[in-house]
């Protein structure tokens, strides 16, 4: 309402300015009502025709036939067939079950962080505190994941410091090059982004909730179980998801952490371009574009994400 | 009533555990940068500092040229990704449609690397072999090669992954920024351009240049679109990933994950001190603003 003063006040303020002469047509289609308007829309376009375009034609290109080194039109599932009846289907489920626990780990790990800077940190500090988490975020996934592999390998430097304190006589080897390397390295790489979604879910709930629970003394389990997750639910759920969809689909966590055993999504659909399955490869990117959507889906019927948007607005 | 305030002891506990998650975060990337170092790389009983290794990565022409190859890459995200994010952060606050817009500029961000650029090469091999045959039936020679894997696809992945970023960077600094001002410019005289470039840009330029920063940083750290789309140059990232996984982890591939690492996080490193002193300043100024004054 004060702006619609606000904006009837300035115009009428300007009312007295000359009036142009009538521009010429080259002006007028490089003016406000011409290239500069659409000009906003050049970002709409792209990720229509770059993102949106691809993405869903990859459901078509599932369903051509395989040659020797490419494709052709046609109608088959013989795609899907390949990806339910081998070996892919299973990985494809098993790595669902390595993200869910890498997302599970994040959020134990990276939520009560958000919680913490939100309830307890001054205002006016508490985007300085989540600042802190930018730079592991922005240093490579690669030289990040890379790294773990002297912390967690055999000779590494957590084996050799649990040597050191007599906790094992030899070393472990489990932890690298089989899932549990994989989850480990899905949490190192995505975690910040927990605490992101986190910070940002926690505008949900005001400071006076915390009070209202301090003084009907509830204790902090409760306020966390029954109180906060609930009023945060979209923004947490926004999190795991992008933790979920990334875990099963960056090959990269797999390829330098995972053993044999270990294989995404991601890892599959490369594998298929390596040996010129490109029919295979499209049929994997679509369950995995219909399990992305499903889940968002749920996410927004069960919690609103469109909530998520309103710090921003 | 218990909490952090009554417990000293528990708010420190609570700050150390975030710190050490920061730390745990960093701790294995120190640890990269500090084997880097070491005359005999990793596993070795003794420690010998040399930048010998840097050394020979930087003297490699191989590498020096993958790295250039990176740098134009990262310098054409820049030139077009955070103007569209400034458009597309523009837009956003002007559209009805808000929820349709930032559901298409973020949707990238959830789609992971490998099926992205997966989808993208097929499509590019598709759009190419159609452009030809169009160019064949027209006899337009120039309509030819245009999807051809090369810089340009390259450059269309990375936009697609830095873009959301971008956007975010750039919406969240304008969310400050109050319309109103604008209006004013124009009911002065001013066009749009000039009501943006003198009184809007100045507000938001802050949020522009770490939206330059990010894409720079992001461009540099991408391994997967790119080395799908590239087509026949090599970015500095491809090398080190086909180092890893056909040498193994050679004294040279430490130190080009420490050139990573150290370029990273003095950009970032400069941006957050940047940001912190300028808040400092702003809030000191503001205080400053707000005592009272006292009569003599």
């Amino acid at each position: 309402m004060s702006e619609d003063i606000a904006t009837t006040v300035l115009q009428s303020a300007g009312g007295g300015r000359d009036v142009p002469a009538s521009p010429s047509p080259w002006r007028r289609w490089l003016g406000e009502n011409g290239l500069q308007k659409w000009a906003f829309y050049v970002p709409v376009i792209f990720l229509v025709l770059f993102f949106v375009l691809p993405m869903a034609t990859t459901v078509v290109w599932s369903v051509f036939e395989r040659t020797q080194f490419w494709m052709e039109p046609g109608f088959t599932f013989f795609a899907y067939e390949n990806f339910f009846t081998s070996a892919r289907a299973e990985n494809y489920v098993y790595s669902m079950i390595h993200s869910a626990w890498a997302v599970v780990i994040s959020f134990a790990l990276g939520f009560p962080i958000a919680v913490f800077v939100r309830r307890r940190v001054p205002r006016a500090a508490q985007h300085r505190v989540i600042l802190l988490f930018i730079l592991p975020f922005m240093i490579s996934e690669l030289v990040r994941v890379f790294a773990m592999r002297p912390i967690l390998g055999r000779y590494g430097v957590l084996n050799s410091l649990f040597m050191d304190i007599g906790l094992i006589d030899e070393p472990i080897t489990a932890i690298l090059f089989s899932p549990l390397g994989v989850v480990i390295g899905d949490v190192v790489s995505f975690l910040p982004f927990m605490v992101f979604a986190g910070f940002l879910a926690m505008e949900a709930v005001q400071p006076y909730v915390f009070e209202v629970c301090d003084d009907l003394g509830a204790r902090t389990l409760r306020t966390f179980r029954d109180i906060i997750v609930p009023l945060a639910a979209p923004g947490i759920f926004a999190g795991g998801i992008f933790i979920f969809v990334n875990g099963l689909g960056v090959a990269l966590v797999p390829i330098i952490l995972g053993g044999p055993g270990a294989v995404n999504a991601g890892l599959i659909v490369n594998q298929a371009i390596v040996a010129l399955d490109f029919p295979l490869a499209m049929a994997i990117s679509t369950i995995m574009i219909a399990t992305l959507v499903a889940l968002l889906y749920i996410g927004h019927r069960l919690f609103d994400l469109t909530k998520i948007l309103e710090p921003i607005n | 009533m218990r909490d952090d305030y009554t417990s000293e002891l528990g708010h420190g506990l609570k700050w150390a555990y975030l710190l050490g998650i920061v730390g745990a975060l960093l701790a294995p990337v120190f640890y990269v940068i500090y084997i880097s170092f070491n005359e005999f790389g990793f596993g070795a009983r003794i420690y010998v500092f040399t930048v010998d290794w840097y050394r020979v990565v930087l003297g490699d022409k191989m590498l020096v040229a993958s790295l250039e190859w990176t740098i134009y890459l990262a310098l054409a995200a820049v030139a077009t990704a955070v103007p569209m994010g400034l458009l597309s952060a523009k837009l956003y606050k002007k559209t009805r449609y808000k929820v349709a817009i930032v559901t298409l500029m973020l949707a990238p961000l959830f789609v992971p690397a490998d099926i992205m650029a997966s989808s993208l090469l097929v499509f590019f091999r598709h759009l190419n072999g159609i452009f030809e045959l169009i160019g064949e039936a027209l006899g337009w020679a120039w309509l030819t090669h245009w999807f051809e894997l090369g810089f340009f696809t390259a450059l269309v992945g990375q936009i697609l992954y830095t873009l959301p970023y971008a956007f975010v960077v750039i919406l969240i600094t304008m969310s400050r920024y109050h319309p109103q001002q604008t209006e004013a410019a124009r009911s002065c005289g001013a066009t749009a351009w000039q009501a943006f470039w003198h009184v809007e840009f100045p507000q938001i330029r802050a949020g522009v240049f770490s939206a330059c920063a990010f894409v720079v940083i992001l461009s540099f750290n991408e391994a997967t679109r790119t080395a799908l789309l590239k087509g026949g140059f090599d970015t500095f990232s491809n090398v080190l990933v086909s180092q890893m996984l056909n040498v193994g982890m050679s004294e040279e591939s430490y130190a080009m994950a420490g050139i990573m690492s150290i370029g990273a996080m003095t950009v970032i490193g400069s941006i957050l001190i940047y940001t912190l002193v300028r808040s400092e300043r702003l809030e000191r100024e503001a205080r400053a603003k707000a005592e009272p004054v006292m009569s003599t």
